[in-house]
């Protein structure tokens, strides 16, 4: 059964409303928000609240429900 | 002259073997010769074991620079420095230790930071170590009392974060990217480490990172954007954790992940539960070690 989240983007403050099934994974969730506001090939993390979401946890695992939000948050690499 | 600059005990051997003190002796104005009676002020803050304490630093670049002023003003003497690189001009919007000359004549970062980080503090013993990050041997590892990374690639974080998990030392890592940066906590053997928080993201980057072509290997650095005050806020965090971690007050650390946003000037704790299944935590059960 489907069900609909929203997904920030902390680095412009924009969301976008994302399609998700249960198994569907944290992963995928990264893949589709960076793809979709055309991301630099960079590592991103996804977080809720305080928590950062373990990137292989389906939807179901990692207990994100219907109108949840999530923000994508890149994992600066540099030093 | 009896006593220290700042009034310390003596006294003297009656017979040879009985130790016999004497009153403690001060001289005015003997505090203000003392370039860590500031530090010692601060209530929590064990000096004497920072001045004692053994850091490996992995990486001399923008963030080496600030996290080695940031150590050896602290207090810490032993500072293990380990970079391949050499200093090239587009270094110096970031790095305070290096200087155009520098530049010109393509120096060695590790040898640099450390030669002007023992200029900085007379009395500090730093070492510039000239090799890869991953030709760190494990002994490096178990001398050090703390373990911090200043890297610049995924792939050499996940090194140091492996070694330093096997080692059990307390491992502080750095990131940035223009004005977003970040201090992660690892402390072995509980919790998690550097690798629970990656995913298949971190794993992309990585391989592009590195194509190989029969036996060559490239290594594809980005240009990423970096500006100082960043790097100052994140190498102060790192360095603020040291202190606490080597003044035995671990339970004032970070749990687990300092997050920052320059263009808003905001910061946040975030979390990172352990991941049996990452790399590092996967191969201590393979090789019998359960993980908490």
């Amino acid at each position: 059964m489907p069900f609909r989240i929203r997904v920030k983007n902390a680095e412009t403050g924009a969301s976008v409303e994302m399609e998700l099934e249960n198994d569907n994974t944290v992963d995928e969730v990264i893949e589709s928000a960076a793809t979709f506001w055309r991301k630099d090939m960079g590592a991103y993390v996804v977080r809720r609240g305080k928590k950062v979401l373990r990137g292989s946890t389906s939807l179901t695992e990692a207990g994100i429900r219907e109108d949840d939000v999530l923000e994508l948050v890149p994992d600066p690499e540099g030093g | 002259m009896a006593g220290g600059s700042s009034g310390t005990r003596s006294g003297f051997y009656a017979g040879g073997h009985v130790w016999v003190p004497m009153e403690e002796v001060i001289r005015p104005g003997a505090v203000d010769d003392d370039r860590l009676d500031r530090s010692r002020r601060v209530e929590w803050l064990d000096i004497d074991a920072v001045i004692e304490a053994r850091v490996l630093m992995a990486g001399a670049g923008a963030l080496g620079n600030e996290v080695a002023k940031n150590l050896a003003l602290s207090g810490f003497r032993d500072i293990r420095i380990v970079d391949m690189d050499r200093i090239v001009g587009s270094n110096l919007n970031r790095c305070m230790f290096f200087n155009s000359d520098d530049a010109s004549t393509r120096r060695l970062k590790a040898e640099v930071l450390a030669d002007r980080v023992n200029t900085l503090c007379g009395d500090a013993r730093a070492t510039g170590i000239v090799r890869r990050v991953e030709e760190i041997p494990a002994e490096e590892f178990d001398a050090a009392d703390i373990v911090i990374g200043c890297l610049d690639n995924i792939a050499a974080r996940a090194y140091v974060n492996a070694a330093t998990y096997a080692a059990g030392k307390l491992y502080v890592d750095g990131g940035m990217d223009g004005l977003i940066g970040k201090v992660m906590i690892v402390r072995p053997p509980n919790g998690a480490c550097l690798a629970c928080g990656m995913n298949r993201s971190h794993s992309r980057v990585a391989d592009v990172r590195f194509s190989c072509t029969g036996s060559e290997v490239t290594f594809h650095e980005p240009r990423l954007a970096a500006e100082v005050t960043t790097t100052s806020v994140i190498g102060a965090v790192i360095v603020r954790e040291a202190v606490k971690h080597v003044s035995g007050r671990s339970d004032l650390l970070l749990s687990n992940l300092f997050y920052y946003d320059g263009s808003r000037n905001r910061s946040e704790e975030l979390e990172i539960e352990m991941n049996p299944d990452c790399a590092v935590h996967r191969e201590r059960q393979a090789t019998g070690i359960r993980n908490p």
